[in-house]
């Protein structure tokens, strides 16, 4: 039965979760985290398991209900969703053991039940975005995850934090508003909500309203560009993610930007026929803003004194290499996008998690300030170090993998252009990200700083984090092996062979 | 004339845009987010009208009789509900702002932030 209907479950367990929190966590208090972690652990199991049956059955389909599309709402999982499944569940989970004993320190104790029942929320509606074929249900959850991420970054109540989160709420309801009215649009010419039959009936539709099917796929696109902090549209982000409690930073900043491009994902390459896309400038422009968004995200990010909001920047910068690697619409830079997704999730909620022990023990947010505490705290700075190595794309670590595909696909769509752009942004991030490194083992602390115990959640949780960088980045061809057969399909069913 | 309702749902949505990217004011621009999403709303709506359509409640051996689509309906539905709990969590948001720094001007607020670091 639990293999039948495990896709609708994994959604389901983190939201059973979030009332389990809520009924257990109003009387003992401490309980709580214990349920939080099991669930995500739990979740964790759920989506390894459905990574394995799409691995040996290949693509699973769930209808709602028993009903079957277009009148049901319909789930799927292929290769790509099971990796971003593993990616969101996996980190999911690990920034929940590294809150596990630091999280009563860092926010008010009254409101940490409700903290991690918003955490599951949002888990389940991350799961929910990227398990649902249908435009509405992916629209339905992408308002609760705009809602439950405001919220994790307002939740202790502090005016910046509060200032951040209003931000946040109004540019993302700006771009789901638009996301619903390029859902309204598709249907209107459609007629059909479920993303499969959509791209059956949109090459008819195409000859018969040209330019609602070119409006529709220019609001949706901005929508989720908004949602995802695509340059321009990347102004709320530093302020929610620098502000916001080191767990909700990690995983804002590593999975709910993510979730969007991966909306953009099955748009672009399920929905609209390829060859339709490579006829308009929506490539040109993706690539322009992707290289803008690099290179600013960048320069922004060395200018940051507070090490939190400089990460922010960083995330603009690396949100920019994803969509460099969507827009270049080649087998290779898709496989590299996809991996980076995951890549840049792992390294940077290791950034913030380990930059958000830093900062609890030293008590300073500055990054001057930051000398020296690699002799006091090793672990946390070996973290940061491996993360910021990998952002820098040093082999053998993850970060390298998915910008060595990246330029494969660059040279593959012949636009050596951006083999440059990505060599002189690797440059750039070194800018940033190796004179903490260095200030943090080699300079003598500024201050004395007394040693505490950092318990054990934190340290396993970095661990983990760190095994995975090197792992992914020693291992790689696990993921491309898995990925490939996937990316190679989009390629050859709808560009005709090209 | 049939593409009234769609060309008034573009241009209210293009109003709710626009007031809530240019108004300072935190309250204006919550008004501009659900002028915004009403606008969505009416053109889901205008999309399910069939013309002289009865609503879609089939009544046994009654044929020729049309009725309208009722699926867009009932997504708006779901839509309102998304709509009315963001605007409440907004709202709440911004009492909080008010109670810290007695505005809610936005430009305000920040002019205020600057001076305090």
């Amino acid at each position: 039965m639990i293999t039948a209907h495990i896709m609708p479950l994994t959604i389901l367990l983190p939201l059973v979760g979030v009332y389990l929190i809520l009924l257990v966590g109003s009387k003992y208090r401490a309980l709580a985290r214990k349920v939080a972690l099991l669930v995500t652990g739990a979740t964790f199991v759920m989506v390894c398991y459905i990574t394995y049956l799409v691995s040996s059955h290949g693509k699973l389909f769930y209808y709602l209900g028993g009903w079957a599309p277009p009148l049901g709402i319909e789930l799927q999982a292929d290769p790509i969703t099971a990796f971003l499944l593993l990616t969101f569940a996996g980190v999911g989970f690990s920034v929940i053991l590294f809150a596990y004993d630091i999280l009563p320190g860092e926010i008010n104790p009254k409101v940490i039940t409700r903290y991690y029942a918003l955490y599951l929320v949002l888990l389940a509606s991350l799961l929910g975005i990227v398990l649902s074929n249908d435009f509405f249900n992916i629209y339905v959850f992408l308002e609760i995850s705009s809602i439950a991420a405001a919220a994790l970054v307002a939740i202790n109540g502090d005016k910046l934090a509060m200032e951040a989160s209003i931000k946040y709420l109004i540019m993302s309801t700006l771009g789901s508003g638009t996301v619903l009215m390029g859902i309204a649009g598709l249907y209107m010419v459609t007629g059909y909500l479920n993303l499969d039959f959509i791209a059956g009936a949109l090459p008819v539709a195409y000859g018969h309203y040209p330019l609602t099917v070119l409006m529709t796929l220019a609001m949706l696109t901005v929508g989720i560009a908004v949602k995802a902090a695509l340059f321009p549209l990347h102004v709320w982000l530093p302020d929610a993610h620098g502000s916001a409690p080191t767990s909700s930073s990690a995983i804002l900043s590593g999975l709910v930007v993510k979730v969007y491009i991966a909306v953009l994902l099955k748009l672009l390459y399920r929905v609209f026929p390829l060859d339709f896309i490579t006829t308009l400038p929506l490539q040109g422009s993706l690539l322009v803003m992707a290289t803008l968004g690099i290179f600013i995200g960048s320069i922004l990010a060395i200018r940051q004194k507070d090490i939190k909001k400089m990460l922010a920047y960083s995330t603009v910068a690396q949100i920019g290499y994803v969509f460099l690697g969507i827009g270049l619409f080649s087998e290779k830079a898709m496989v590299g996008a996809i991996m980076h997704v995951f890549n840049h999730a792992v390294m940077k909620s290791m950034l913030f998690l380990s930059a958000g022990l830093l900062i609890k023990y030293s008590g300073r947010r500055n990054i001057a300030d930051l000398a020296g505490l690699g002799r006091v705290y090793p672990l946390p700075m070996i973290a940061f170090s491996v993360g910021a190595l990998s952002m820098v794309g040093i082999p053998p670590l993850s970060g390298f993998i998915s910008k060595w595909y990246l330029g494969l696909g660059a040279l593959e769509a012949n636009q050596l252009v951006f083999l440059f752009v990505l060599l002189l942004s690797s440059l750039l991030n070194g800018f940033y990200y190796l004179p903490i490194v260095i200030a943090g083992f080699f300079q003598t602390e500024t201050v004395e700083i007394q040693k505490k115990e950092i318990p054990i959640g934190a340290q396993v949780s970095l661990v983990i984090l760190i095994a995975a960088t090197f792992f992914f980045g020693l291992f790689s061809n696990v993921s491309v092996d898995f990925l490939t057969p996937t990316v190679q399909g989009f390629f050859d069913v709808l560009g005709g062979g090209g | 004339m049939d593409n009234l309702f769609y060309a008034m749902a573009f241009i209210i949505f293009l109003t709710g845009f626009w007031i809530m990217l240019s108004h300072a004011n935190l309250i204006k621009k919550i008004i501009g987010m659900n002028i915004m999403e009403s606008a969505i709303f009416l053109f889901l709506v205008a999309i399910g009208y069939v013309k002289n359509g009865r609503a879609p409640i089939i009544i046994e051996g009654n044929p020729g009789i049309t009725y309208v689509n009722p699926l867009p309906s009932a997504l708006i539905l779901t839509g309102i509900v998304v709509s009315v709990s963001v605007t409440a969590f907004a709202l709440g948001l911004v009492v909080r702002l008010y109670q810290h720094y007695g505005t809610v001007d936005v430009d305000e607020i920040t002019r205020m932030r600057s001076e305090e670091s």
